[in-house]
């Protein structure tokens, strides 16, 4: 289940330093009815949790400028501790569950399998776990 | 009365009559089919025994030496035992003595033939096998008897042989200097060998008796160069006479030496002429260091650590490439529903398909790479040879068929567990299997020989094939990378490398044209300390 028990906001904030391929990746969820804001690096992934509206999931590489995946999900769960964090990387044997602040985050590994992505978002938190140990084993 | 042969007189001693050489040669036409059967279980069981394998050369050896004992069988269950049958037994005996085969282990071994030659009888005869058990214990009897002649035979040679050495030695004050030599030099770490002008070995030490598995008094006063077999390509020799001749004070060398169970050997020699000498008791000290394991040992070194190297740039690479492939993923995933949205053209939604098809092989091929530069360690439980070498073979079977090759599962006559991960090891034997079925496929008609057999510290695991043979004897085949087959990832043999080692075993390659073969070991007790 989700940590929170309100209803999630379909606001996703996406951080990625590939801004080209995230911006396609914003356009299809967006078809798919998410509202999807897209920063290249940290700083610039805190500044805009710093204000209102939160957004309900942030997507984010491990890796990125300024400010790594897991300390900008600390950030946000200081600020709403029931913000979902799915972590999109090509490095998921670096993945340190325990540093997100929270729960474990769901982790997808490059490439990005679209359809696992939105079958997690409508999901909600109940298929993180799977997620992640699949993705873990390094096995596509 | 006429005079008694030696081998009448013991056929009178051990009481073989005609009466038993009828029902030998009876018994024997009955089992001839399960004498193969019994040959192997013979060398399975002397292979388990340190110093019994120890005088064995080879794979090839034992398969020659279990024909040999096939008809060794046949002979002595062929009821007639005149002076001839006597002949070949001595020849057999003498070849024991030659190869240096402890007379414990023929004794023993005799007793595991004589075994299933009762349990043979017992079975085919039953309360009727009496006579038949007698005939048995008596002409194997006789076999023991002449082939301990020929021990004794060489134990009279050498005894005189070191007679002969003494009186010589006891000739000159030298000798006693020299036997002060051996004293002190007799516990050294390295080879010791003292020559006299003529190059014939005058001191031995105990360090040259271990490495060569000669005795001291088998090789005093005989040929250095010649019954060490040191390389013939004169370039040793004409080094050696220079310094026997005085013309070169101290010279360093290499060459490789024959041991007495004919295994090669590479020694780096020092040879130091002395100047003390005033006879020619010796002249020439050779002090030879066997740097064969620690040249081994460096040389998989330098390839695990080639590997581990080529391993952290795969797993860097691997890691960067899934970036690009993310964006031409979300790219495909954006046309796809675009196409369906506009024209739903079958022909291009096929053409996406297929992008992102091909993209996932790439995701897979990362996984892969990424196995092979971060491996996990193997997970050890008792494994079974004998189910691994039958599961490896069921697997390549079907390609073995289509490829019109023969394949053979040759495994040991009784199992042998050994702590193993069994998924990595099918691996292994998959990778090794496929790669031989390829190379004889290609040539037509081919054959690949999985065996595997237990050792007294380790389990021998063998690929072999008949195909063309590797590129040349230094082909870097187990560097990541390294391809000779078109389409090749390279990484099939570096990965099976990694496995074996991660096993604390060793793989190496022997390889012709008409032959390769690949040789695994695997220790059978993993607290034992690695092999390499």
């Amino acid at each position: 289940m989700s940590p929170s028990s309100k209803p999630r906001s379909n606001k996703l904030l996406l951080v990625d330093a590939d801004f080209r391929t995230s911006q396609r990746l914003a356009e299809l969820l967006a078809e798919d009815g998410f509202e999807v804001e897209v920063v290249r690096d940290g700083a610039a992934a805190i500044a805009r949790l710093s204000r209102a509206p939160m957004p309900g999931t942030l997507i984010t590489e491990l890796s990125v400028a300024l400010a790594d995946g897991s300390a900008i999900a600390r950030y946000g769960r200081s600020l709403d501790p029931g913000l979902r964090v799915i972590v999109l990387t090509r490095h998921p044997n670096l993945l340190v569950a325990s540093s997100f602040g929270g729960s474990a985050p769901a982790v997808l590994t490059k490439p990005l399998d679209y359809a696992r992505l939105l079958d997690l978002l409508h999901d909600g938190g109940r298929g993180e776990a799977a997620v992640e140990a699949g993705a873990l084993s390094l096995r596509p | 009365m006429p005079t008694e042969t030696r081998f009448q007189e013991i056929k009178r001693y051990v009481r073989l009559d005609e009466h038993d050489a009828e029902l030998l040669r009876e018994f024997g036409g009955r089992i001839a089919a399960e004498l193969p059967r019994i040959a192997m279980q013979f060398y399975d069981r002397i292979r388990e025994h340190e110093d019994a394998h120890a005088v064995l050369n080879g794979e090839e050896q034992i398969q020659r030496l279990q024909r040999s004992l096939v008809a060794w069988l046949s002979r002595v269950l062929g009821g007639k035992y005149d002076e001839r049958y006597h002949e070949q037994t001595s020849v057999i005996g003498r070849v024991h003595v030659r190869i240096g085969l402890p007379q414990r282990y023929m004794l023993t071994a005799m007793a595991l033939i004589r075994v299933e030659l009762l349990r043979l009888a017992d079975q085919l005869l039953g309360a009727q096998a009496g006579p038949t058990r007698e005939a048995i214990v008596r002409i194997l009897d006789l076999e023991l008897a002449v082939m301990l002649e020929a021990y004794k035979d060489s134990f009279v040679e050498r005894i005189e042989h070191a007679v002969k050495q003494e009186r010589r030695a006891l000739g000159t004050a030298l000798a006693q200097a020299e036997q002060r030599y051996v004293s002190a030099v007799d516990l050294a770490g390295v080879i010791i060998v003292g020559l006299d002008r003529q190059g014939s070995v005058q001191l031995f030490n105990r360090e040259a008796e271990r490495v060569t598995s000669y005795a001291r008094d088998e090789v005093l006063g005989r040929s250095f160069v010649e019954v060490l077999g040191l390389e013939e390509n004169g370039h040793f020799r004409a080094k050696l006479a220079n310094a026997l001749a005085g013309q070169a004070s101290n010279v360093e060398l290499e060459s490789s030496l024959r041991t007495r169970a004919g295994k090669l050997r590479d020694v780096v020699w020092s040879l130091s002429t002395n100047a003390e000498s005033r006879d020619d008791s010796v002249v020439l000290l050779a002090t030879g260091r066997d740097v064969t394991d620690e040249r081994a040992n460096a040389e998989r070194s330098r390839q695990n650590e080639r590997l581990a190297a080529i391993g952290t740039l795969a797993a860097g690479l691997a890691h960067e490439i899934r970036n690009p492939l993310n964006g031409a993923q979300l790219h495909v995933s954006f046309l796809e529903r675009a196409i369906k949205r506009k024209s739903n053209d079958p022909d291009m939604l096929e053409a996406t398909r297929v992008v992102g098809d091909e993209i996932k092989r790439l995701a897979n091929l990362v996984t892969e790479f990424l196995d092979f530069a971060r491996p996990k360690p193997p997970e050890l439980k008792p494994t079974s040879l004998v189910k691994a070498m039958e599961h490896a073979c069921g697997l390549v079977a079907e390609t073995a068929k289509a490829a019109n090759v023969e394949l053979t599962c040759d495994v040991p006559s009784s199992d042998v567990e050994f702590p193993a991960d069994p998924g990595k090891l099918t691996q292994v034997l998959l990778n090794l299997l496929n790669n031989a079925v390829e190379a004889t496929g290609a040539t037509g008609g081919g054959s690949v020989r999985l065996r595997g057999r237990r050792g007294p510290r380790q389990v021998f695991i063998d690929v072999e094939d008949n195909g063309p043979g590797l590129p040349g004897p230094d082909a870097p085949i187990f560097d990541a990378f390294y391809s000779t087959k078109e389409g090749g990832t390279g990484l099939g043999l570096a990965i099976s490398h990694r496995i074996i080692t991660d096993h604390r075993g060793t793989i190496d390659v022997s390889s012709q044209p008409g032959k390769t073969s690949f040789h695994i070991a695997l220790p059978l007790d993993q607290s034992a300390g690695a092999l390499v």
